[in-house]
């Protein structure tokens, strides 16, 4: 990895990543590792909040308290 | 070097994007939306997922989709195909209390059942928004492995974040874009787009 210019702001770590990314598709291996483990992550608490039974009006009751749904 | 070590490489004959990786379970999520939703309606995914997909490192939990305003006898059977397919729909169960909301344009949820995220924010849209009505009519094909779906013009996308929607995420975002396209971004088509992203800040501030 060629480091130019050392990142110093949010943006800036962007843009070094997309420079990186654009030469070497193997940077996407990253990335699939991080939104898998997100959505992993994610489903096993909506599990554990949420039960089986009655399941859709459990997460609609908590959409209309969070005012996502009307 | 040949196509296959890129990250992407635009395949010019089809004007399609091809994106060198695996797919992700985020992936195969909106695959599975959209594997129902193409037989049934014109749609462009747009937002977060266009630089999810093309390698912008963050996460996301909804995927935002536009959807050409369907009648309520097309609607009912696409709702009726999600429902066998296994998604439920965050508002409601049945089609009349779900055509209220397609009929006023508001946006609709759906994810996979027994499952809260991801999901996909369904967006209605007609003339009526021409800026989304704009983008859905001059899409840009994208391949990731077998999954092809429809974006917004990669320079339409970027002005879109930075002029309309324009918070830290999406200024990001949009510079992801920039970066990773720059080969591929054509620098006219920013000025092309402008005048129309920029009527439609001017319909946000008036409202």
């Amino acid at each position: 990895m060629s480091l130019k210019q050392i990142p110093k702001t949010d943006l800036d770590y962007v843009i070094f990543y997309a420079e990186e990314l654009k030469e070497n598709p193997k940077f996407f291996a990253q990335q699939k590792e991080l939104i898998d483990s997100q959505l992993t992550a994610s489903s096993e608490l909506t599990k554990k909040r949420f039960s089986k039974k009655d399941f859709k009006n459990n997460v609609r009751k908590h959409l209309r308290e969070i005012g996502l749904i009307k | 070097m040949n196509n296959e070590n890129k990250s992407y490489f635009l395949e010019k004959e089809t004007n399609t994007i091809i994106i060198n990786r695996e797919l992700t379970k985020l992936d195969l999520f909106v695959k599975d939306f959209l594997d129902i939703l193409k037989k049934h309606a014109n749609y462009l995914i747009v937002s977060g997922f266009v630089s999810i997909s093309t390698g912008r490192t963050r996460g996301t939990e909804d995927v935002d989709c536009l959807v050409c305003k369907l009648d309520k006898a097309n609607f009912a059977i696409l709702l009726q195909d999600l429902f066998k397919n296994n998604f439920w729909c965050y508002q409601g169960d049945n089609l009349e209390e779900l055509w209220e909301y397609i009929k006023n344009k508001d946006a609709i949820r759906f994810a996979k059942k027994e499952e809260m995220f991801p999901n996909i924010e369904f967006i209605t849209v007609d003339e009526s928004k021409p800026a989304k009505y704009f983008e859905l009519t001059h899409p840009q094909n994208i391949k990731i492995q077998d999954f092809e779906f429809k974006i917004p013009p990669l320079e339409f996308e970027i002005l879109y974040k930075e002029i309309i929607l324009a918070g830290k995420k999406d200024i990001a975002d949009a510079k992801h874009l920039r970066t990773f396209f720059s080969e591929i971004i054509q620098k006219e088509k920013f000025k092309e787009y402008e005048p129309i992203i920029k009527k439609e800040l001017r319909n946000y501030t008036l409202k």
